[in-house]
Parts: C-alpha cells; structure tokens; sequence
C-alpha cells in the first residue's frame, strides 16, 4: 500500500514536533475530564460540505440539513441570490458522508445537520460559503466542520469577517488545512481551529502544534472512510482529519456547555499526545 | 478602393482573433504535456491527466493527458458536481483514494469515460490566487519514488500544480489578449477611434482583465522569441501605445 504523508503533516513526525510543558495548573485536564462518559449528545454539529448520506451504515441519521446554491435567475432567491432547499438531500460526491461517518464515530450522539455548498457549479462560491455559515449561526450550531478551503484572493476578505462573526457566537469553526503550502483560507485564520493530517489511527489521540498557523494533527492518512451509495473506501486528505477534531469538540461540550473556541483550543492543548 | 481595403483588414483581423488562439497555446500545451508526462514517470503512474474548469463554471474539460487511456481522456468533459475531479475544484482540497472501485457507480463513470479503470487516484487543484482553474490527477501511481518520503506525494504534486496553474493562467492571458487586440484593431478599421474600439472590447471580452504583474510575464514569455518577432512585437506595441496617446492628448 503506498503511504501518503500530505504537506502540513510532517510536523507531526516523531522527533519532529516540539514538546511542550504542561500548563501547571492546580488539577490537570485530562482527557477523563474533558470528555470521559460524553457522547455529544445534545450538541448541534454542521457538516458544510457536499451533502451527508444520512442512511449510510455509519453516518445512521441527521437532524437535518439545507442545500445552498448561487442561482441569482431563480424566483426564489433572496437578495444576495441564494437560493435555500431545507429537507434530505444526496451526497454528491461521497466527501461529506465521509467527515459525517468520522464525527459520529467520535461523537456517536451529536446531532449532524448537512449543510450542502458544494454542487453543479463554481460561480458565486463565496457567497455560498458566506450562506452556510450564516445559516449555521443563526441556527445555532455549536461546532462547524468546513473541509473546504480556497487560495482565491478574492474571498480573503468576507472569509474572515464570516469566522470572526462565528468566533464571536462561540460556534467552533473546525478547518482542513489545504495540503499546499500556500495561502489557504480560512484555514489560515486564527479563528478557526486548523487542522492536517498526522500519521496516527487513533481517532481519540491528535497533536498540537504550537507553531500555527495548522494546530492540530489529527488522522488522515490511508483512512477507511464512508462514501457514497453505503461504501466504504481508503482515502488520504487533510480534509478527513478536521472531522476528527470536530468529532472531539463536540464531545467536549456535551460535557462542559458553554466553552468559548480559545477555552475549546486550551483543553485540546492539554490533552495532546505530544504533551509531555 | 480604401472601403476595400478596410474590409479586408477586417475580416483578416477577424479571422486572427478567431484563429489565433487555436495557433498560439501550441508550446502551452507542450508544456503541459511535460508536466503531465513528468509527473507520470516520477509517480510510476499508469497515467496522469489534467482537467480545466470551462468557462461556464458547470463542467471540467480533460485537456492534457499521458499514459493509459490519454487518448479518450483528451476532450472529454464531466460535470463539476460530481466524481473525484468534480469534488476537488470545488473543496479546493486534495485527495488520494486507493480503491475507487469499491464504490461502483463512480467505477463504472469513469470506464465509460476512457475505458480504463484505475485503482488508485491522487488528485490535486489547480489554483492561482487569482482563480480555481481546474485539477491534476495521478492514477495507479506504483511507487513512492525516491526523495518523496518526508515531503509527501501530495506536497510533491503540488509543485506540478503551481507550475501547471502558472501556464495556464499565463496562456490564457496571453490569448486574451491577442483576441482584444485583434478585435479592436478589426472594430477600428472603419475608422472608428482605436482607444474606443479598444473600450469596447475590453468591456465585453470574457475572462480577468491582464494586470500589470501578468503583463510582465508576457513580455517575459516574448524575450524567448526571434529578434525578428520581438521586434515587430515592440513596434507594434509602441504604435498603439503612440495611436491611444495622441488621441487622449487632442481631447
């Protein structure tokens, strides 16, 4: 089997990644603490991506769900030229089964919605985006998993308004790192809670790295993931270890209700492998 | 007599602008063709393809490929909502997959398309900071290779991506370029103002306006031609620069 190391995901290497001391506090956080017994459940978790198959095997149901297209011709867009179908829809290519299958593996009881921006066409991609995670605050989603990123200069600007708008409603904004390292956003942003693929299977064991802007290391490498039509295959991609991270977070709040994101992001540091 | 001859220049402008793009991306392609080949042999891939993203932004067009099935690939165009090279432009992400053919129905698209099936894909974008422009894929690559360890296959890619996104974006430039040029040049031969012909073609050619940085890869792109050609270039470039000048200046 050939084995893939994406970019990003060297840091994770043994002997490679930086040590670094615990926080000192007077009871240490563990992960007994931060999640032991938890489930997710009652915690709202968005999959913003190409659709969830919701009787897959391993997905086994969503809450619900919205498909959002740019289609400023139709009679039914509002006035940005969204379009909103709220109901069951398809996975369109598989991809976003896949990161569903991975969060209930971690948070079996969370609540998945499906939030479907990927589709038949790129025009209006920004603004579909900006959709997506409007309609996620303003439904109250906790956790938001976007395995989506762009280089296009263009949506550098309403990206960051959007995360810290998200940041600023506590809803945990959970993003793959583009596996090129150049400009990927939002994945860059200190907002969000970047993620890339590390080495290991362990879906309960990730790493921090303290030197961001990708901090945390999560699997994501000749993975068995969930895909479309109940299969299943073997996939490599940054993309499938932000579900990972998403999964856990979700975990978290089950059991500790109202953490802000950089309370969120203190615990994960607390509990990575790499803390020694 | 002069009517005449403004009709001929015309229509001879007309048929650049037509012609002229199925003329120029000749070593464009050539290089995409090396990338595409370079990255075969480098993946011990059985082959490697590059798809583009077509201008109504709904379907990818497979434009360069070598190794198996190239031939069939070359031409075909699928829908950008679905398949591998579908999610790919539209995530902006990368992915490996090992076995694509344990899912069936995406299996069976592809051996309809190039009657080649592949058992493992590694597909990365092609995006500039400018715009998603389409995706590179690896198929059945065999072997790690040496100097990929570390790095990774996929960091690896990407320098064949950047390189390929660049032409691309370079060509297409170019092309558009050379359409408005023509195109105003056959718009002023009635004697219509050149800056205004110039306008107007601006206001409705397709695609990003050049800019500055863009245009210095073109002059780039020029230093490689004949004195002969980057002399003809320069006076020609000069006339228009000299023609819009004066015009601005009798305003």
């Amino acid at each position: 089997m050939v084995e893939i190391k994406p970019a990003w995901s060297e840091q994770f290497e043994p002997g490679r990644l930086r040590q670094i001391a615990p926080l000192g506090l007077a009871a240490p956080i563990t992960k007994e603490w931060a999640w032991g017994g938890a489930t997710g459940a009652g915690v709202k978790v968005a999959v913003i991506d190409s659709g969830i198959e919701a009787d897959h095997p391993a997905v086994r149901g969503v809450s619900g769900g919205v498909v959002l297209e740019y289609d400023p011709e139709s009679a039914d867009a509002d006035e940005n030229g969204m379009v909103a179908t709220h109901g069951p829809h398809e996975d369109l290519y598989g991809h976003g089964t896949a990161c569903a299958a991975i969060i209930r593996k971690v948070a079996p009881d969370c609540e998945l919605y499906s939030l479907r921006v990927l589709g038949a066409r790129l025009t209006g991609k920004g603004i579909v985006f900006a959709a997506a995670l409007d309609w996620a605050i303003e439904n109250g989603m906790q956790v938001v998993n976007l395995s989506l990123s762009t280089s296009k200069q263009d949506h550098f600007a309403i990206f960051h308004e959007i995360v810290d708008d998200a940041y600023f409603h506590n809803v945990m904004l959970v993003s793959a790192i583009n596996n090129v390292p150049s400009p990927s956003y939002p994945s860059q942003y200190a907002g969000v809670f970047s993620v890339a693929a590390h080495d290991g299977k362990d879906p309960f064991s990730f790493d921090y790295n303290p030197s961001p802007p990708v901090e945390f290391g999560a699997p994501g490498i000749d993975l068995e993931v969930a895909w479309q039509n109940g299969s299943f295959i073997e996939a490599t991609g940054n993309s499938f270890a932000a579900p990972h991270i998403a999964g856990l977070v979700a975990r978290i709040l089950s059991k500790h209700p109202g953490l802000t994101p950089f309370q969120m992001k203190t615990i994960l540091a607390a509990v990575a492998s790499n803390v020694t | 007599m002069k009517d005449r001859s403004s009709d001929v220049l015309r229509e001879v402008a007309q048929l650049a602008a037509n012609v002229g793009p199925a003329l120029t991306p000749a070593r464009h392609l050539e290089l995409l063709r090396s990338i595409t080949s370079a990255a075969m042999s480098l993946f011990g891939a059985a082959a490697c393809s590059l798809a583009l993203v077509r201008e109504n932004q709904e379907e990818l067009e497979f434009h360069v490929a070598s190794g198996a099935g190239a031939e069939e690939v070359v031409g075909m165009r699928v829908p950008i909502g679905q398949g591998i090279a579908g999610y790919v432009v539209s995530s902006g992400q990368p992915i490996a997959i090992e076995d694509v053919t344990r899912d069936p129905r995406f299996a069976a698209a592809f051996a309809e398309g190039t009657g080649y099936v592949p058992r493992s894909i590694l597909a990365m974008p092609l995006e500039t900071e400018r715009e998603m422009l389409g995706v590179i894929e690896v198929l059945d690559r065999r072997t790690r290779g040496a100097g990929l360890e570390g790095a990774g296959e996929m960091e690896m890619l990407s320098m064949f991506a950047n390189q390929a996104a660049l032409a691309i974006e370079n060509s297409r430039v170019f092309t558009d370029l050379g359409r408005a040029l023509f195109e105003a040049a056959g718009a002023a031969a009635d004697g219509t103002e050149l800056s205004q012909a110039l306008d107007r073609v601006a206001q409705t050619a397709p695609g990003p306006s050049a800019d500055l940085s863009e245009l210095a890869a073109l002059f780039n792109r020029l230093a490689l031609v004949g004195p002969d050609e980057r002399r003809l270039a320069t006076r020609l470039v000069g006339e228009v620069v000299a023609f819009v000048g004066a015009r601005r200046w009798s305003r």
